[in-house]
């Protein structure tokens, strides 16, 4: 048996909807895939690429999943789906034995009860009985593939974002699949990483694997794609060669990411601002294009809205991880005041302590030296909840910080305390609507995409009105339709008044939407 | 080289019958354990630890819980294998975060509860009894209590499919009923295998009991009867609060919640095709 | 360096052990029980964690249990000293002290099983002897997310308190608070759960079948002997208190 076989997949759509919902996820769509090539699926947060992807690699399965009507065929076999029970039952392991997903969370992908890379690659091995000798080359061999030899008795917890991902690629391709689907494989990673998976990536259409890309950006691995299709609102909205639809209409409305195609994106940023986890992929800042940096408002009577006086900070020893030494200090001497109206960013290598340095302007950490003003005040010995009330802090994973039922109670919570019952309905309608979330007020926040459920909780924290706004990674995982919302958000928020600052590691994007841009190294802070 | 097929069939009932001669052989043997036990009771146990009652009691008991394992774990579909460590793990942490409340209960089932209501009695049950062998990799001293989990686990499915979730104010009083059964099965435990209770609250209404006259095992039924009702009514009304609050597209991925319509108001806008 | 036990022999002697213990009902074998499983845990540089963990589970349970019969026995005869109702007899305390002992001497040679021994070897094990895959995911998956969800939820907490939550004291505030923490954990437990039984299908995990390991476990022949050693002597414990105190009134 070889990998290349003159497969071909074909995957028609008339309508998929998920059980208990009213409305189809994806309806009229196809996609179709040949050997050796690379296709790409390019549409915003929320198009339903994820949808696709799995239910083509039988992650999502008639009936099982939703109520699905249309087609699938593999290598001459076609399945017609009516939405009958007595369509066919697609078996998931033989299926995505020829069709193999990697999830957009690779740590998905693993089994999370195997203790190595080794056996973590071998656990889909095991389960079709794969005699052990077979075993042992086929995780040889995969590993030399993913670039993981040298890390095969590690535990796959404590791989870095690049090395997961490769890992995820790997437990997919070692049943050497005819064609392999990727959702978003380069999110979250610098620039060294994504270099690696597109490097795999070539690697594995050069033995024949067809290659299927799921993305919102249209960066350098979707300009190598031979086919690109649009997909916006569960809908194929355009389908043809990138040099066809580079900077169409379809692919600006479905809220690609640099929509000008891949000719002008030109290499990835590069040095000390790109790196670690949370990193756009290449070239994705250029489809950012914001109105630009504001004029600063006139500086309001009174204190500047956030002062930091001779900050120091370090990490005692992690208690989760004995053995290691107690860390370095993370910040040292910081000093920096950030006038009413004012846009600041602060970038810096990963673990810089960007993030550190964010959580001690509300108290979640306190400084071993120095001191912490807001609005003129020291929080020192202040609770971290009623600080709040001056400080709106936006962390990198929203699905942290909701937990209402409702879009509108989400942005609406604790406003009574500060605005009073009359006001806070209002206060909270208006927040939606400045991040462009206005129709979405009875949705549950689960539901929305990971662009929007980011925006909703920029929301929640705009409408409280706060005197310093402070954002961590802003940009990560927003698709262009939630850029320009973010930098619409920003930009009013320092008109009214506010002091805004963003930890960023793209550079180019804190260049473009601040008034200053501050680098953090060596837990010292200064301006660039 | 046969090519495995690319789609399956439907299973089929040989299996099933097989699987529910376990399930009813389990049932059986932790109810036969639990006559055996009371009628046998040692009338003075002042000759000694009841050793002879606390053997059976825990071969009765485990026996019975590893045929119920046996029995639903291989045909649990993956969705809901994977389920049982999490049911464990919220049985843990949301246990100790009660805890942090200072009220005087356990509450250590919520997760279980949730999953029954969730993925159905037999899921329930295996959840039940599993996340009791698992955890005793911690504390020994929860292994024994393994069937009463599994009835825990098992009559909050049957009360979900039962349609009580539907309504708020029967999932207290599923959970009293529950709490009742759940206890009176436990008492055996508690009374020959540890003597006595693992806190000292609870101990001291045995203690009460004990100063009327009571024997240990009725001592501790009653004991239990206090406790555990209310126990299990808040734990059921904090499951039901849990699977009101999760998104629609969680709770319909479960085929026993679109099956049995399990929570109310929650009906597809359009039916289904 | 010691050679390595098979898990199955370590879960064997550690089980034979509880039930010959349990079958003898002496507390001096308990106590000799308690000090060898201490003596071990010292050994093998594990008694740093299973003192700990033994002491939170044991001393409540040991105190509950002197209260209970050390104050009220019914049963007593030799009565030592009477306060009011509560009455401390020589009968009473003696049975606290048997079922104490008993109960420590089982959970320390439990604990020392569980901290002492490798869970992917004994996950490898349990699937070479046709014990449900399920089993050994559930066991090892679980001690893989209990420390991911303690990391989860110091991170909800602190998402939480950046909005504006303060927790007062008292039960109903309190409360309040511990509901708007559940619901993101449950929430995000259950949706990672579902792509997991996804990835796992599509990786081979729900289908029937058989299986083979990748991770080898030796099981030298010796081993085997005594575990089956082990057993029978645990069979010959249990058969010979059942014969002694099998209960008059029922047929035998």
């Amino acid at each position: 048996m070889t990998a290349i076989t003159r497969t071909a997949l074909q995957i028609r759509i008339e309508a998929f909807t998920f059980h208990g919902e009213g409305t189809p996820v994806l309806s009229s769509a196809s996609v179709s895939v040949t050997p050796g090539s690379l296709t790409a699926v390019l549409g915003g947060s929320g198009s339903g690429k994820s949808t696709l992807g799995k239910l083509m690699a039988g992650w999502l399965r008639a009936g099982h999943a939703g109520a699905f009507r249309g087609s699938l065929e593999l290598d001459g076999t076609l399945l017609e789906f009516r939405g009958a029970p007595d369509d066919p039952r697609i078996n998931p392991a033989e299926w995505s034995r020829r069709v193999a997903f990697v999830p957009q969370d690779p740590a998905a992908m693993l089994s999370s009860v195997r203790a190595t890379v080794a056996e973590e690659l071998a656990f889909g091995l095991e389960n079709r009985a794969t005699p052990r000798d077979d075993m042992l080359r086929a995780v040889g061999r995969t590993a030399a593939r993913i670039g993981l030899s040298d890390l095969l008795d590690r535990d796959p917890a404590t791989l870095s974002g690049g090395e997961l991902r490769r890992l995820a690629v790997g437990c997919a391709v070692i049943a050497e699949p005819d064609i392999l689907i990727l959702d978003e494989p380069l999110a979250s990673l610098d620039a060294a990483g994504a270099a690696q998976v597109e490097d795999l990536v070539r690697s594995l259409r050069g033995t024949g694997t067809g290659v299927v890309l799921l993305s919102q950006a249209a960066d350098r691995l979707a300009g190598e794609a031979t086919h690109w299709t649009v997909l916006d609102g569960g809908t194929v909205t355009a389908a043809g060669t990138p040099a066809q639809l580079s900077g169409s209409a379809e692919l600006e409305r479905a809220g690609v990411i640099g929509v000008r195609g891949p000719g002008i994106l030109g290499p990835p940023v590069s040095g000390p601002a790109v790196s670690g986890p949370g990193v756009l992929g290449p070239g994705v800042t250029a489809g950012a294009r914001g109105p630009g940096p504001v004029p600063v408002a006139a500086p309001g009577p009174g204190p500047a809205a956030l002062e930091l006086h001779g900050v120091g900070f370090g990490y005692g020893q992690d208690p989760r991880r004995p053995g290691t030494a107690t860390q370095a200090r993370v910040l040292r001497d910081v000093d920096f005041a950030v006038q009413r109206g004012e846009i600041i960013a602060v970038t810096g290598p990963n673990g810089a302590g960007k993030s550190t340095l964010l959580r001690h302007f509300n108290g979640l950490l306190r400084p071993s030296a120095g001191d912490v003003r807001v609005c003129g005040r020291s929080i020192a010995g202040v609770p971290v909840g009623t600080v709040a009330a001056s400080i709106g802090l936006l962390f990198q994973h929203p699905r942290d910080q909701l937990f209402e039922r409702t879009v509108l109670r989400e942005a609406a919570f604790g406003l009574r305390q500060l605005f009073g019952k009359a006001e806070a309905e209002g206060k909270a309608r208006a927040a939606l609507a400045a991040v462009g979330l206005s129709g979405t007020g009875e949705v549950h926040p689960a539901e929305l995409s990971a662009s929007q459920q980011r925006l909703l909780a920029l929301a929640t924290v705009l409408a409280r009105e706060p005197a310093v706004l402070a954002l961590d990674e802003p940009t990560v995982g927003l698709d262009r339709h939630g850029l320009e919302a973010l930098q619409a958000a920003v930009v009013r928020a320092a008109a009214r008044g506010a002091a805004v600052v963003m930890v960023t590691h793209d550079l180019a994007y804190a260049r473009m939407n601040a008034h200053r841009v501050l680098e953090l190294t060596d837990g010292r802070l200064s301006e660039i | 080289m046969s090519q495995p097929a690319l789609t399956v069939t439907a299973p089929g009932q040989a299996a099933g019958r097989r699987r529910r001669l376990l399930e009813i052989a389990g049932a059986a043997a932790i109810a036969a354990t639990y006559i055996f036990l009371v009628l046998t009771q040692p009338v003075d146990i002042a000759n000694g630890p009841a050793s002879f009652s606390a053997l059976v009691a825990l071969g009765g008991f485990l026996l019975g819980a590893v045929l119920l394992i046996v029995a639903v774990l291989p045909v649990l579909p993956t969705s809901t294998v994977v389920l049982i460590p999490v049911a464990l793990v919220l049985n843990v942490v949301l246990g100790q975060l009660m805890g942090s409340t200072g009220l005087p209960f356990y509450l250590d089932a919520i997760g279980t509860v949730l999953i029954a209501v969730l993925a159905g009695p037999a899921a329930g049950a295996a959840t039940g009894a599993l996340s009791s062998i698992v955890w005793s990799f911690f504390n020994p001293t929860v292994l024994p209590f393994a069937a009463g989990a599994a009835l825990i686990g098992f009559l909050a499915g049957m009360a979900a499919r039962g349609g009580l979730f539907r309504r708020f104010y029967f999932a207290p009083i599923a959970g009293f009923v529950t709490g009742i059964l759940a206890g009176v099965v436990s008492a055996p435990i508690a009374a020959f295998v540890f003597g006595g209770t693992s806190g000292l609250g609870t101990g001291a209404i045995v203690s009460a009991f004990r100063a009327m006259g009571d024997t240990l095992l009725a001592a501790i039924t009653k004991q239990a009867l206090i406790s555990d009702p209310m126990d299990k009514a808040i734990v059921f009304t904090i499951a039901a609060l849990l699977a009101y609050a999760l998104p629609r597209r969680t709770t319909f991925q479960f085929p026993f919640v679109r099956r049995y319509r399990v929570l109310a108001g929650k009906a597809p806008a359009a039916p289904e095709a | 360096m010691k050679p390595r036990l098979h898990p199955f022999t370590a879960l064997t002697a550690a089980a034979s052990a509880a039930v010959v213990t349990t079958a003898a009902a002496y507390w001096p074998l308990s106590v000799a029980m308690a000090l060898a499983a201490v003596f071990l845990a010292v050994r093998r540089g594990v008694a740093g964690r299973v003192l700990p963990a033994a002491a939170v589970i044991l001393t409540p349970l040991c105190l509950s249990l002197l209260v209970l019969h050390g104050l009220f026995f019914p049963e007593g005869q030799t009565v030592l000293a009477r306060w009011g109702p509560a009455r401390v007899t020589a009968e009473g305390l003696g049975f606290a002290l048997e079922l104490g002992t008993r109960t420590t001497a089982c959970v320390l040679v439990f604990l020392l099983f569980s901290f002492a021994v490798s869970v992917p070897d004994l996950v490898s094990a349990l699937a070479g002897r046709g014990i449900p895959p399920q089993f050994g995911f559930v066991l090892a998956s679980t001690l893989t997310l209990l420390p991911a969800v303690a990391v989860r939820l110091d991170r909800i907490r602190q998402a939480q308190e950046t909005r504006g939550m303060v927790v007062r004291r008292g039960l109903l505030s309190r409360l309040g608070a511990l509901r708007l923490q559940m619901v993101p954990l449950v929430l995000a437990l259950i949706d990672d759960a579902g792509s997991r039984a996804q990835a796992l299908d599509a990786r081979g995990f729900g289908s029937p079948g058989p299986r083979t390991s990748y991770r080898e476990v030796a099981d030298p022949p010796g081993q085997r002997r005594f575990r089956t050693a082990a057993l029978l002597f645990a069979t010959a414990a249990v058969a010979g208190r059942i014969v002694a105190s099998w209960p008059a009134g029922v047929p035998s």
